[in-house]
């Protein structure tokens, strides 16, 4: 239990009779970086607002840094920085002042770092939050999560709003974070190829579930897309379990599936295909076949995906 | 402990207008009732002292209980106690900094009013226990029911909705208003009041902490 | 070193990290006993986690491609030494073979297929191979 920097179990979360969490099971070891994906009002902000205590659970628990997080101490909530959805902040206040809140309460402050990103992100001290653009509440709420040098940091869609440079300057400090001893990060993003850069694990939520979860290295390997051609007609049923997806047109079947072995090979070849070629599947390609709404393919082919 | 003192200070900052009203208006009384006491004699202080009580209580009811709600509706439409979180707080200090707050606010309020009172009352009135009495019991129900109006605009400051709970805070506070004037400075009233006041905080912790932020 | 991500390719960052280095070596880009920037530097430049990288090293030294010297850092290997060679044969048989199975798909005959793969070497300006030990 320790050595994860988050513990999710069982998270059940209905909203209005509506179900939007369904069982989600998560560890994130810590010294991780973490991908959550996942399309829009899936559920991603709901957990992480579950996790952070300003939510709670329908049932199951969930914790950070061994602590529950409807039990977080002061203390505990100094060692985790957060980024939330929106970067709210507090609208009304000068960005000098909401600083020196910051500082104030902080338990750990580390004033030279925070100095220098400001300093980098350029943003102005005496403008009114909310006459900030999209991208410098961004820039700021990252620079006030940072400072406190976290050991574990969520950030929910931390590069909204941000242009390509101040993308890529967010993806230089996360990585300067994680090179620093035991620390986690647990970030959600809809641009694959940042979290194709960063993360070490990634996981998917779909349909209110966690359908994929493991070492992102492993997901390109698990998944397999193929493009089969067929002398004759392609035949309806294949009989290999863990399809996500399968699309037949008269030769040719397109297939997607999870843990392709010698063994579904050779069931494949039992059916003589005239070729069989393996379709390049980037992390975005994964993504969208894992989140169609074909739930059934989903249930039966995803689930294996598990805690490589 | 410091980070208290902070958030304290964070949350007068945000509504340091009350607390200037607080201390016009109680500057204002201080002014009225030292004039008026230099230019008649001891008879007519009493009656003007009533005179003046139920605006003042009603301005003072309606104070107390804006403050409540305004400190309450603020976090909920600006979301800072959801902001606050992200940083070393709990929601039970937050919680405790905005009512301690609210305290002090009415503090800063009856201070100089009961300062003036006790020096007036050395300087002019003979000392009889009935007058004593009778100003101990006055401001000792204005104070509770302040803190009680106080407490309706906590309450109602945290509720969803639009029309419904202003309104319902409205018609306590009139109910309060009616019961003293009705039944006067008792102390049945004060008990009364007592409980109010411990039911609502633990109503309104209870929700502070389970709300989602 | 210059390093792209291709996000369309079906091969994980670490690999395709690896192909990088495997081919500016045959390039000549990456000289015998060249220091290779350290996991951190590289992190750093590229913005990649660096277990990815680390990996990457890892797997590079285990095929004889890097050694890693402690204290000093990840260096390119001197390719002539036997132990690679061995390696080096396991990668390529197993690339040649995908090849051979695609070109068979695609009807490729093996004549046409042995003048493609003449003309890649000439591309790469390979040395010929000094006979040295029987394979």
């Amino acid at each position: 239990m320790n050595d994860n920097a988050i513990n999710v179990e069982n998270l059940v979360k209905y909203f209005d009779g509506r179900c939007v969490l369904d069982g989600i099971y998560l560890k994130v070891p810590r010294g991780c970086i973490y991908g959550l994906l996942g399309r829009n009002g899936i559920g991603k902000t709901t957990m992480i607002r579950i996790l952070l205590g300003l939510e709670s659970p329908t049932r199951g628990q969930t914790s950070m840094l061994g602590i529950d997080s409807t039990r977080l101490s002061a203390k505990v909530r100094g060692r985790i920085g957060c980024v939330a959805e929106g970067h709210n902040l507090i609208q009304n206040y000068k960005v000098s002042r909401l600083i020196k809140l910051c500082k104030d309460l902080s338990v750990r402050w580390n004033n030279e770092f925070f100095e220098h990103l400001i300093e980098t992100f350029r943003l102005p001290i005496d403008r009114r939050i909310k006459d900030l653009s999209m991208g410098m509440r961004a820039q700021l709420n990252l620079a006030l999560a940072m400072a406190t040098e976290p050991e574990l940091l969520i950030l929910d869609d931390p590069t909204l709003g941000l242009d390509t440079v101040a993308r890529r300057q967010f993806l230089e400090l996360a990585i300067e974070l994680i090179q620093q001893q035991e620390r986690t990060i647990l970030f959600c993003s809809h641009i694959l190829s940042d979290v194709e850069r960063i993360a070490d694990r990634v996981g998917v939520l779909a349909a209110g579930k966690l359908v994929v979860d493991c070492r992102l290295e492993e997901l390109k390997r698990r998944i397999k897309k193929l493009q089969v051609i067929f002398p004759d007609k392609a035949p309806e049923n294949i009989y290999i379990t863990e399809i996500i997806n399968q699309q037949v047109h008269d030769r040719e079947m397109v297939l997607t599936v999870a843990n392709w072995n010698r063994r579904k090979q050779t069931i494949l070849d039992t059916f003589k295909p005239s070729s069989c070629t393996e379709v390049p599947m980037s992390l975005e390609d994964i993504f969208i076949e894992c989140t169609k709404p074909a739930q059934e393919l989903i249930q039966t082919g995803v689930q294996e995906i598990q805690n490589a | 402990m410091l980070k208290m003192l902070m958030l304290i200070k964070r949350e007068i900052y945000d509504h340091i207008a009350y607390f200037l009203g607080a201390i016009i208006f109680s500057m204002i009384i201080v002014i009225i009732t030292l004039s008026a006491t230099h230019r008649s004699d001891n008879h007519d202080a009493p009656e003007l002292a009533v005179a003046l009580s139920f605006p003042v209580i009603i301005i003072l009811i309606i104070g107390f209980t804006s403050m409540g709600i305004s400190q309450m509706y603020a976090d909920k439409n600006k979301r800072i106690s959801a902001f606050l979180l992200t940083l070393p707080v709990t929601r039970g200090r937050i919680l405790a900094a905005r009512i301690i707050t609210g305290i002090l606010a009415i503090v800063t309020l009856f201070v100089p009013l009961i300062i003036t009172t006790i020096i007036l009352y050395g300087l002019l009135v003979p000392p009889v226990p009935v007058i004593k009495g009778m100003i101990f019991d006055i401001f000792a129900t204005i104070i509770l029911t302040a803190i009680a109006c106080y407490c309706i605009g906590l309450q109602t400051g945290w509720m969803t909705g639009r029309i419904l709970p202003p309104l319902a805070g409205l018609i306590l506070t009139f109910i309060f208003a009616s019961i003293i004037l009705i039944k006067g400075f008792w102390p049945q009233v004060w008990l009364l009041l007592i409980i109010f006041i411990i039911a609502s905080v633990v109503r309104i912790r209870q929700k502070f902490m389970k709300t989602p932020l | 070193m210059q390093f792209n991500i291709d996000n369309s390719s079906g091969r994980p960052v670490y690999q395709q990290l690896m192909d990088q280095v495997k081919r500016d070596i045959a390039l000549g880009k990456l000289t015998k006993d060249e220091k290779l920037p350290t996991v951190r530097q590289l992190a750093g430049q590229l913005a990649i986690n660096p277990n990815t990288i680390a990996k990457a090293y890892r797997q590079l030294e285990q095929e004889g491609i890097i050694v890693t010297r402690p204290g000093s850092g990840a260096f390119v290997a001197n390719l002539d030494s036997n132990l690679s060679r061995a390696v080096k044969k396991k990668l390529l048989s197993e690339e040649l073979e995908r090849i051979a199975v695609d070109a068979y798909h695609m009807q490729i005959d093996r004549h046409i297929l042995t003048q493609w793969f003449e003309q890649a070497v000439e591309k790469f300006n390979l040395a010929e191979e000094k006979e040295k030990t029987n394979e």
